[in-house]
């Protein structure tokens, strides 16, 4: 290792599978803010959320083995996630869009006003009711900052094929908002 | 087409590929609208501070022992070596973390080795070290903070953990650091 | 062991609470006179709203190890200086009293940083919690002979970057890590906060820092006019 750097990721995954688990608390704590606001926008609920992305890592534990590049390794956890994501939402259909409305809005008071407040839960509330595929493009593009190609190489498709899904969560979002204003 | 549908432009708008003076006059109010849409867009950053803990925990329910670090070689002279079995993330009392610390020296010409510090109220007798050839160990499980602690050999000479931060005593000698 | 004592017994009226508590944990452990000494700067401690355990500490400790009652009364009026100047300095940082804050700060001063070096890292920011480990893990790294400069550097980056205790309760065996490959304390920690500062600008692939505003995406529009 370089002088003054600190372990990588690579480094810990191949501690812990030659059998120094505790080290995985490290990954734990390095990653597991990474994608919370991620889980949280796409299931609308910061409780929901902290279940998927504790089930996520404890999913990524039992399967490190199988983690083909362990430098990369939070990108394979993403992977990890996205698919505890999109079971939840299978499940829960009905709820979430309650919790949509009071988890989600919590930090709202800190910048804008009752009117920027609104418009973030309506959106909120718009966004809970796209495809669990088009919700995810609008909150990695929109939220998280991602453009169309580190999009497609994360998830494994098209820069098309996204803008598609896109363009199509864009339309639907402006009908959600406009039926419920 | 219906009504509900942006222009393709406003589409590109939203996209960040055009803005909003790119866009011919009669599509300047769908544009903003558009915009505004976005207004809506939560950033603030989430954190979730419980799921180390938890996440360690379920994973050690699974389990029956944990195997300790080996040391390399090159440090078996002393050291504490730190198992981590702790809640990582900041816990509502901090006594609630605990760590197993496993201390360690290299005493050949010694009778007897004890560990006396803050953990254990100073006491000389309290923590007797174990000999496996010229090493001597010692594991306890401490709460998560600042320790201080030497060696006691032979139940006279207190003596600091060579591979360890020293700090003065203010009796004149070094007491060992420990910050977990 | 008796020694002539410089400092006279005398009897103090104990009242309930900070002297009861303080005189239970002292009880068979140390002689009368540094239990009322430490009774007497301990009371005075607690209604300054600085922490006792580290005063009780220290007379457990000179006891134990058969250090005479005037040496352990000085180190005792040591420590309570400490925990003044610990104090000032973490009000001078802007931080509201913490008690666990203010012990950290002591063990930082008696490892060798200055009221600064403690005024400093309570100027990034961090929180009470966030600070207190700052302040153990810069004590801890100025033990290993972290010069002063290095040290606050290091931990301050780490602390402004937002970095879990975890992370920071790390540095010191990273330090070592490097002093056993041939590194000073100082280039070690100094290289340490190097890789930590090009961490932070480099921010986190891929959710491109959560903590920080994102960058203006798509570009920022005028603020659209109310209908």
């Amino acid at each position: 290792m370089p002088p003054g750097s600190q372990a990588t990721d690579g480094d810990i995954v191949r501690a812990v599978l030659a059998g120094d688990r505790e080290r995985y608390a490290q990954l734990v704590e390095r990653y597991r803010d990474r994608y919370a606001r991620y889980a949280t926008r796409m299931l609308g609920s910061l409780d929901a959320a902290e279940d998927a992305v504790q089930d996520a890592f404890v999913r990524a534990f039992d399967q490190l083995a199988q983690c083909k590049e362990p430098d990369k390794f939070v990108g394979w956890f993403f992977l990890i996630l996205r698919n505890r994501c999109f079971a939840e939402r299978r499940r829960n259909r009905t709820s979430a869009s309650l919790d949509a409305a009071n988890g989600v809005a919590a930090a709202d008071r800190a910048d804008g006003g009752a009117e920027n407040a609104e418009s973030r839960r309506a959106l909120q509330r718009a966004l809970m009711e796209l495809t669990p595929d088009q919700r995810e493009v609008f909150v990695l593009k929109h939220v998280e900052g991602l453009s169309y190609s580190e999009i497609a190489e994360r998830l494994s498709t098209s820069v098309p094929s996204l803008k598609m899904r896109m363009h199509r969560a864009y339309d639907r979002l402006r009908e959600q908002l406009r039926d419920h204003t | 087409m219906s009504e509900h549908e942006f222009h393709p432009l406003v589409k590109q708008l939203l996209d960040g590929d055009i803005t909003l003076a790119d866009l011919p006059a009669e599509l300047r109010a769908e544009g903003q609208e558009a915009l505004q849409l976005l207004a809506g867009v939560e950033r603030t950053s989430v954190s979730m501070p419980a799921v180390t803990w938890r996440v360690m925990t379920a994973l050690e329910r699974r389990r029956r022992r944990f195997r300790p670090w080996l040391l390399a070689p090159a440090l078996a002279a002393a050291a504490a070596l730190v198992l981590w079995l702790r809640p990582a993330s900041p816990p509502p009392s901090p006594s609630a973390s605990l760590v197993t610390v496993r201390f360690v020296l290299v005493a050949p010409e010694a009778r007897q080795v004890s560990l006396a510090g803050t953990f254990n109220q100073w006491n000389p007798q309290a923590t007797p070290l174990i000999r496996a050839g010229n090493v001597w160990t010692a594991t306890l499980t401490l709460p998560a903070g600042q320790h201080q602690y030497a060696f006691v050999v032979d139940g006279a000479r207190w003596v600091p953990d060579p591979g360890a931060p020293a700090v003065d005593d203010g009796f004149g000698r070094r007491n060992s650091v420990l910050t977990l | 062991m008796i020694a002539l004592l410089a400092v006279p017994l005398t009897v103090l009226s104990m009242q309930q609470g900070a002297d009861s508590a303080i005189a239970q944990r002292l009880a068979g452990r140390v002689p009368p006179q540094i239990a009322s000494l430490v009774g007497e700067l301990g009371t005075a401690a607690a209604t300054r709203g600085l922490p006792v355990d580290p005063l009780i500490q220290k007379a457990i400790e000179g006891s134990a190890k058969g250090v005479p009652s005037e040496r352990v009364a000085a180190a005792l009026r040591l420590v309570a200086t400490h925990l003044d100047s610990a104090a000032a300095a973490l009000r001078d940082g802007g931080l509201p009293a913490d008690t666990l804050a203010i012990a950290a700060g002591e063990f930082a001063i008696t490892a060798g940083l200055s009221r600064n070096d403690i005024t400093a890292l309570a100027r990034t920011g961090a929180n009470a919690a966030a600070l207190t480990v700052g302040l153990r893990v810069a004590g801890t790294l100025a033990a290993l002979g972290v010069p002063p400069a290095e040290d606050i550097g290091l931990v301050s980056v780490e602390l402004r970057a937002g970095e879990p205790a975890s992370t920071l309760l790390l540095l010191p065996a990273e330090v070592q890590a490097e002093m056993a490959k041939g590194a000073t304390a100082a280039q070690a920690a100094a290289g340490l906060a190097r890789a930590a500062a090009a961490q932070a600008r480099r921010g986190p692939p891929p959710g491109r820092g959560q903590g920080q505003p994102p960058p203006p995406h798509p570009p920022h529009p005028p603020p659209p006019p109310h209908p």
